[in-house]
């Protein structure tokens, strides 16, 4: 994977120095999110980045009722299910597109690039009135459903930017060998389209983890309510004051999901190409 | 060719069982939304207060198994709160029954005809030993809409240390305010600048407190008279005489509470709730935070303060409209607002409750683990003059729109040309007034 | 296997519309199973809503006047372009986005190369890289709020010296898109990455070997094999980046002219409850975008997805 040379000393300090930069710009932010959560709620405007007076209460506040921890499941549930079927439908969706010819073929890349821009604000309402009648507000296909229908669009857009790249001629090599197309398609394209469903999943996965909108609009209860819409209902000591402490508690604790996802995602990203068929 | 056919099927495989984990996961959902239901559920829909579930509790007691209140929690933001009700109203939903609403939403939830109008019996009750001030916050065209739960009125707070004897009026605390900057002690006077409703509250209460109006008593047209000019040059003075924080144009009230409970500032114009803060944050030096009422605007003339709060409505969509009412009545009744003002910090409007200086646990004596008024509201004569002669936010189906003009043409406050701005607030807030107009 | 032999004599142009082959006819059936799902999803949920919204938006319609509902054709459209808030809010939005997109494809290429080839703790860097992207939106504002108000965080004391940063309209600006290119970067770098995972080594090799330094390499074999993934960030970031409003509502409420037009949208919807106008902004924003993506779809040309077939026949 080097080009042109070893990875001498030298060049391992020099990336070293370039990583280290990466980690500073990227954690620095979070890291002070991370102070403010073991702030104690005096010295929480006191302006130090490490703080002088620890506490684990604003963690302990957040478990105090079970309404996070329900929180917790309704998120990890939904963006889970959300994610898988997405990457699924999006994959058949993106090959077609990318790889056949089919009759209004514009028509759905079109269709899914609208969907992309139009602004969610004005389309919870009206959302909000079907989920309604149909007896799906305030429940998880109430939350899931939408949530597929905007990560398709990235979805479909990603996927067939790598379903392009990959070659025919694998293909039609696999072919002559006397595979089916699904056959072809599951052991030849799929390792290599790998890279580009990993990075779908990822992004998909974190759009339903963090959103917002629909989860405060569509949801009413602790049956679907997300994490965070959660964050909305943490009461401070009274209308005015901000519950800070607890919410960044609450927020370092769900980004721990989304760490563990990526971390376990980030090397199936390039894993694909390895395994590679790609030559020429 | 038929490869090619059987292809597509089993291409469609993962298609099959994607739709088979979409219909598990729709049936799933839909078991788990049907729950069980016995007995009559009123739903009350209310800002999140820590302790408002145990009034909740203590109703349902008192109600001996004729109906069950349900409390359903709402954001904590304000919007979020009105938008979630407005738009299942809207929708004609009949899953609510008692909706928490600040006291500025009343005249638009009841123009809308979203809430009930109370009458009889149950208006005697609602209206009894109530506020002048909080109880025009539930009234729109005559008619009582909601039944006040709890009030809230801003006072000013100081060090007697760094001021001895407060301020009485607007010039007098700037004038204290630049004695103190010169002799280079916390001298700041610290309120809410920020874009939003708190600057609203403000100049509201400038305005009133000059005798000025900003839209006529029917909320139907825009006065802006000499009065709130008056009020807008004021504004301007204060906010442009570096006797402010420089965030003030950032800051709302939990800000400025900090910025006076750092030791930053030296007056302090804002709710209740920083006593209570105060005293958990910086116990030590509580004997020294003290309030009086807000300074006069216009020398002689008693400030009349903007008050804020919270009162109870019933949908028009209710199903159990009679137990509704009757459950509204207990959560806002002398006793729960007592609770609440001792356990949550807002301010009863039930006037008898401020000199009731039983505990919360009526058979024990009072002591800090078992408070009463006295030791959780040491200010409560303060508040009480002040309720006394208190001014409301312009009353008026459209006060969202107004509000959101107002603040943004009253931003920056250090900005304001008292003539120039005060017409465009004219122009602006008839435009909000006819839902005409593009709101900021 | 049958079509390759019925491509051969090409001299007959396709548009004489000959019988479909029965291969291209099973390709095209495929093609319409494997995208069914996906379209029915996307039309089920949005196509009502949508419609709904535009038709709303030639409409006089104030949630709290049920009665004075009445068509009024464009008369909304006239009366927000006639806006000076909204220009202004324009103006800003455009400003943003632009400054931020292109700040973020910089740093996000930067990114994406620095995670593709460290030597050094690759798998730490990448899992670190996301994690601005996975923090929930408005924590991360309120982060950067409490960081750059004077007295309670350690940017404004470091930095900002005795002003406030967020009570000026220009220092907000750029505090705004510090927060956006924080939050967003790891978005681009990891799409880039993705494709940046696509260039073939030999390719590199065989320029290397041809006496091409590292810019030539960069400029003229990675970036033309990058275009889709280019093309998928930049576009769908641009398009993002238009609609910004949690950044800015938590930092400054859109105070001093730094409002957007999401925020813009958001008041008259929410806090107005006037669906009309609000439509009417949110079909002007969706206008404003889809000309966005229509420069760059045209830009790029054969990179958008769909329009050819990746060299097949």
């Amino acid at each position: 994977m080097v080009m042109g040379g070893v990875a001498t000393t030298g060049r391992k300090v020099r990336w070293g120095l370039v990583d280290i930069l990466v980690l500073v710009f990227a954690l620095v932010p979070v890291l002070w999110v991370v102070s403010l959560s073991f702030k104690t709620k005096d010295t929480l405007t006191d302006g130090s980045f490490i703080p002088v007076q620890w506490t684990w209460q604003n963690y302990a506040d957040i478990f105090q009722t079970s309404e996070f921890v329900l929180a917790l499941i309704n998120s990890i549930g939904i963006a889970i299910i959300s994610t898988v079927i997405a990457v699924v439908v999006g994959t058949m969706a993106a090959y077609a597109i990318a790889r056949l010819d089919f009759p209004g073929k514009q028509f759905l890349v079109g269709i899914s690039l609208l969907i992309a821009m139009f602004p969610q604000v004005s389309l919870v309402t009206p959302l909000f009135n079907i989920e309604r009648s149909l007896s799906l507000f305030d429940t998880w296909p109430g939350l899931i459903l939408p949530y597929i229908t905007f990560a398709l669009p990235l979805s479909i857009y990603t996927l067939s930017a790598f379903f392009r790249e990959i070659p025919w001629e694998l293909e039609k090599a696999a072919k002559m060998d006397g595979a089916t197309p699904a056959q072809a398609f599951r052991k030849v394209i799929a390792p290599l389209a790998a890279p580009g469903v990993f990075t779908t999943a990822i992004l998909v996965f974190i759009f339903c983890w963090n959103d917002f909108l629909f989860a405060i609009s569509l949801t009413s209860t602790t049956a679907s309510r997300t994490v965070p819409a959660a964050l909305s209902f943490f009461t401070g000591s009274s209308q005015f004051e901000d519950p800070t402490g607890q919410v960044c508690a609450a927020a370092v604790v769900i980004t721990i999901p989304i760490i563990l996802f990526v971390l376990f995602f980030q090397r199936r990203i390039v894993a694909g190409l390895t395994s590679g068929a790609v030559k020429g | 060719m038929g490869k090619r056919i059987g292809a597509g099927k089993r291409g469609r495989s993962p298609g099959r069982t994607a739709a088979l984990l979409g219909a598990g996961a729709l049936a799933t959902g839909l078991l788990a939304g049907c729950g069980s239901s016995g007995g009559l559920k009123i739903n009350v829909y209310y800002s999140p207060e820590d302790n408002f579930q145990k009034v909740v509790d203590q109703c349902n007691a008192k109600a001996a198994g004729q109906y069950e209140i349900v409390y359903n929690k709402l954001p904590r933001g304000s919007d979020d709160q009105r938008l979630q009700m407005a738009r299942r109203l809207a929708a004609g939903d009949t899953a609510m029954d008692i909706l928490g609403l600040d006291i500025t939403w009343v005249p638009e939830f009841a123009e809308a005809g979203w809430v009930e109008e109370w009458t009889g019996a149950n208006k005697a009750e609602a209206t009894q030993g109530v506020l002048q001030g909080p109880l025009e916050t539930a009234t729109w065209n005559g008619k009582l809409f909601a039944a006040t739960k709890n009030t809230n009125v801003q006072l000013l707070w100081y060090d007697d240390r760094i001021t001895p004897t407060p301020p009485k009026t607007w010039d007098e605390m700037m004038q204290d305010s630049q004695q103190l900057k010169a002799q280079h002690k916390p001298y700041q006077i610290v309120f809410t600048g920020a874009q939003y409703e708190g600057l609203v509250v403000v100049y509201n209460t400038l305005v009133e407190s000059m005798g000025g109006h900003i839209l006529s008593d029917d909320g139907k047209s825009v006065v802006m008279d000499d009065g709130a000019v008056k009020a807008l040059a004021l504004l301007k003075q204060v906010s442009s005489s570096g006797l402010t924080d420089p965030s003030l144009t950032n800051q709302k009230e939990d800000d400025v509470r900090q910025t006076f409970q750092r030791g930053d500032a030296a007056f302090e114009l804002n709710w209740p709730f920083v006593y209570a803060s105060y005293a958990k944050e910086k116990g030590a030096d509580i004997s020294h935070f003290k309030w009086a009422v807000y300074p006069e605007a216009a020398a002689g003339q008693p400030a009349k303060t903007t008050i804020g709060g919270f009162d109870l409505a019933v949908s028009t969509y209710s199903q159990h409209k009679p137990q509704a009412f009757q459950a509204a009545l207990c959560l806002r009744s002398a006793e729960s607002q007592k609770f609440s003002a001792i356990n949550d910090g807002v301010p009863p409007s039930i006037e008898s409750v401020f000199h009731d200086d039983t505990p919360v646990d009526a058979s024990k004596p009072a002591s800090a683990d078992n408070p009463n008024m006295a030791m959780k509201y040491p200010m409560r004569d303060a508040i009480l003059a002040a309720l006394k002669d208190a001014a409301v936010r312009p009353l008026t189906p459209v006060y969202q729109n107004a509000s959101t003009v107002m603040s943004k043409i009253l931003s920056p406050p250090s900005a304001i040309d008292p003539q120039a701005t005060a017409e465009k607030l004219r122009v602006q807030l008839n435009d909000a007034l006819q839902s005409k107009g593009v709101i900021p | 296997m049958s079509h390759a032999v019925t491509e051969a004599p090409a001299e007959t142009p396709k548009k004489a519309k000959p019988a479909l082959s029965e291969g291209k006819k099973a390709e095209r059936r495929l093609g319409l199973w494997l995208c069914a799902p996906a379209a029915i999803v996307m039309i089920a949920v949005t196509g009502y809503p949508i419609l709904y919204s535009i038709w709303l938006s030639l409409q006089r319609y104030d949630l709290r006047f049920p009665a004075q509902h009445e068509f009024i054709w464009f008369s909304n459209y006239a009366a927000v372009l006639s806006n000076s808030y909204w220009w202004t809010a324009f103006g800003t939005t455009m400003f943003l986005t632009v400054v931020s997109v292109a700040i973020e494809f910089v740093l996000g290429m930067v990114l994406a190369l620095i995670m593709h080839r460290t030597l050094v703790g690759r798998g730490l860097i990448r899992t670190v890289a996301l994690i601005p992207y996975g923090i929930v939106t408005v924590v991360a504002a309120f982060s950067w709020y409490y960081a750059w108000t004077p007295k309670y965080g350690y940017l404004a004391n470091a930095l900002a010296g005795s002003g406030a940063p967020l009570t000026d309209r220009w220092p907000s600006l750029f505090v705004i898109i510090l927060a956006e290119v924080w939050k967003t970067t790891p978005f681009m770098a990891l799409l880039l990455m993705a494709g940046l995972a696509l260039v073939p080594e030999d390719l590199l090799k065989a320029a290397a070997m041809d006496g091409a330094n590292a810019w030539q390499r960069f400029t003229k074999v990675m970036i033309p094999v990058m275009k889709p993934a280019i093309l998928v960030a930049l576009l769908f970031r641009t398009l993002d980046a238009f609609r910004i409003f949690d950044n800015i509502f938590v930092l400054t409420n859109g105070a001093q002219d730094t409002s957007s037009v999401s925020m813009q949208t958001y008041n008259n919807l929410v806090k107005g409850l006037n669906l009309g106008i609000g439509s009417t902004m949110s079909v002007l924003i969706f206008i404003t975008v889809a000309i966005i993506a229509f420069v760059f779809i045209k830009v790029f040309g054969t990179a958008a997805p769909g329009s050819d077939t990746g060299g097949k026949r």
